[in-house]
């Protein structure tokens, strides 16, 4: 087990320094344009010195950009699912609700987070709210999706159980729906998380203000690209741990193979 | 042709089943069950006529596809006949009920919950008036009757086929029915386990004085013989019908052991084979 730990970190270790690697021939062959590991890893030092900095509304530190940008994603997020999860299951259950329902995600699902900013900055009147719409509608697509098709795959044998044993409306949901389905919930979750991250980052550049996106723009402007790299690095960590922590909690509500 | 049988007025544990006085615990009244396919319609059993009487155990039997899977579905609720009608307990069947109790052909248990769980959920969703004590006593007893009590914290995916038939089968007692379906209950198992699921289904249904009506689906022509009173051959689909019922005149309680040397048994026995197949050797 323990043996099993020590090659996946040294796979991680590996794989991270492959990057690097790749990384620093970038930097040879664009003659240090795009700077390299060991500048960019001076700059990150500079930044994790002083994290929480606050020194006005556009000057905060690289700490609080993070924690405003995951506030911002979590809210996001939790509202596209409020509405995805349910959306879902209806679509899953009853034919009529998928064929009345489908068509709308199918149109609204390629849609870029980018053209839905305007709307957002219409209906909420200000940049936090509309990057929070933005982050809703474009990331809930996969939770509606995984869902239905989790509740439409639930085997007949199931079904019969409830019928047979003449299973209420809520003990039918409760205890064949959602245990059956939650796998297909959970994966649909994590394929939102990792979109909603990466449309935070985006929304931000628009919108301006606090977060991680806005700290890649200022840093544009203030022509750091070190700052970017780092930023860019930071970004790459955080999304691999929240994908990492849902998949994580997918295993914790698993009963198959206990 | 129905000898009147003799009824015993003993009490079932619950009183939602009240002993029938005509003695009939299924009527099969001219069935006819027709599928709507992208073919065209299918018709798996046709104009199927046929009493039960109660505490009777009858097996039905035939080959793949000869509908009698479809005709117990009838019984249960599961299916509703395109013609015809079936009454169940004196009322016409519409959908499945508490008085009629189903064991899958795949036990149909459900993976995320423990036996005790899979028990208990039956229980309260038919017993919507007992407590939460009593409710959890019926899921102990029916546990003990079965020898399942030491499983009882066991996900299904833990278990063999047999412990998971034994749970679908306390779980179908649990729930106190006064007929018993059983969908070819041992037919994912192995001689051996499912010789010693005959002795304890008959266990069963003695300890309950053996007031419970059981039909039971199956192509086995051992276990038809060696559990039922009367063996129901059903022709081959589509249209399948009713080819004969043969009386199982053995006395009980049956030995596996003697029983293969009893004549009665070896003549009921050649009689169902000539019934179901056309080929007996290589010769042939």
């Amino acid at each position: 087990m323990i043996k099993n730990s020590a090659l996946n970190i040294a796979y991680f270790l590996g794989s991270m320094a492959i990057l690097i690697a790749i990384w620093q021939l970038i930097t040879i062959v664009t003659k240090s344009e795009i700077p390299g590991p060991i500048a960019t890893w001076a700059v990150f030092k500079e930044l994790m010195a002083e994290p929480f900095y606050d020194r006005g509304p556009n000057d905060k530190g690289i700490g609080n950009n993070l924690l405003s940008s995951v506030g911002r994603v979590f809210t996001g997020f939790a509202l596209g699912s409020i509405v995805a999860i349910p959306m879902g299951m209806l679509m899953g259950s009853s034919k009529i609700g998928m064929k009345l329902l489908n068509p709308i995600v199918q149109i609204l699902k390629p849609v870029s987070p980018l053209a839905w900013f305007p709307l957002g900055l219409l209906a909420f009147k200000d940049s936090g709210g509309a990057t929070i719409f933005i982050i809703a509608i474009t990331s809930l697509w996969p939770t509606v999706i995984n869902t239905a098709f989790g509740v439409s795959s639930i085997p007949q044998d199931h079904k019969n159980v409830g019928k047979a044993f003449g299973f209420s409306t809520w003990k039918y949901l409760t205890k064949i729906v959602i245990p059956y389905s939650l796998p297909h919930i959970f994966t649909g979750l994590r394929l939102s998380i990792g979109i909603a991250w990466v449309v935070i980052v985006a929304g931000e550049m628009l919108s301006g203000g606090v977060g991680i996106g806005f700290f890649v723009w200022d840093s544009w402007n203030g022509l750091s690209l070190e700052k970017i790299l780092v930023a860019i690095l930071i970004i790459g960590g955080v999304g691999l741990i929240l994908d990492k922590g849902f998949n994580a909690l997918q295993n914790l509500f698993s009963w198959e193979g206990k | 042709m129905t000898t009147q049988n003799l009824v015993k007025f003993v009490d079932s544990a619950s009183d939602f089943h009240k002993i029938n006085s005509t003695g009939t615990a299924v009527s099969i009244k001219n069935v006819t069950v027709s599928f709507k396919g992208s073919k065209g319609s299918f018709t798996a059993i046709k104009n199927i006529s046929l009493d039960i009487k109660k505490g009777e155990i009858v097996s039905l039997i035939g080959h793949s596809g000869c509908g009698k899977s479809t005709l117990m579905n009838t019984i249960s609720g599961m299916v509703m006949p395109t013609n015809g009608e079936v009454i169940a307990n004196e009322n016409v069947v519409t959908g499945p009920g508490p008085d009629r109790g189903i064991v899958f052909q795949n036990y149909s248990l459900l993976p995320w919950l423990t036996v005790y769980k899979n028990i208990y959920e039956a229980v309260d969703s038919v017993f919507k008036q007992k407590t939460s004590i009593e409710k959890h006593e019926l899921v102990e007893e029916n546990l003990k009757m079965v020898n399942l009590t030491q499983h009882k914290d066991k996900l299904p995916g833990q278990l063999s086929g047999g412990m998971k038939q034994r749970v679908a089968i306390a779980r179908a007692f649990a729930i106190n029915p006064s007929i018993l379906l059983l969908d070819e209950p041992f037919g994912a198992l192995d001689a051996l386990t499912k010789g010693s699921m005959h002795i304890e289904l008959l266990k069963l249904w003695n300890m309950d004085n053996r007031n419970k009506t059981i039909v039971m689906v199956t192509h086995d022509i051992e276990e038809a013989i060696f559990l039922s009173d009367r063996v129901v051959v059903m022709s081959d689909g589509p249209a399948a019908t009713i080819k004969k019922i043969v009386d199982v005149n053995l006395p009980r309680p049956r030995n596996k052991k003697d029983i293969a040397h009893d004549p009665e048994y070896v003549r009921i026995h050649d009689e169902l084979l000539t019934l179901l197949f056309d080929k007996f050797s290589i010769e042939d």
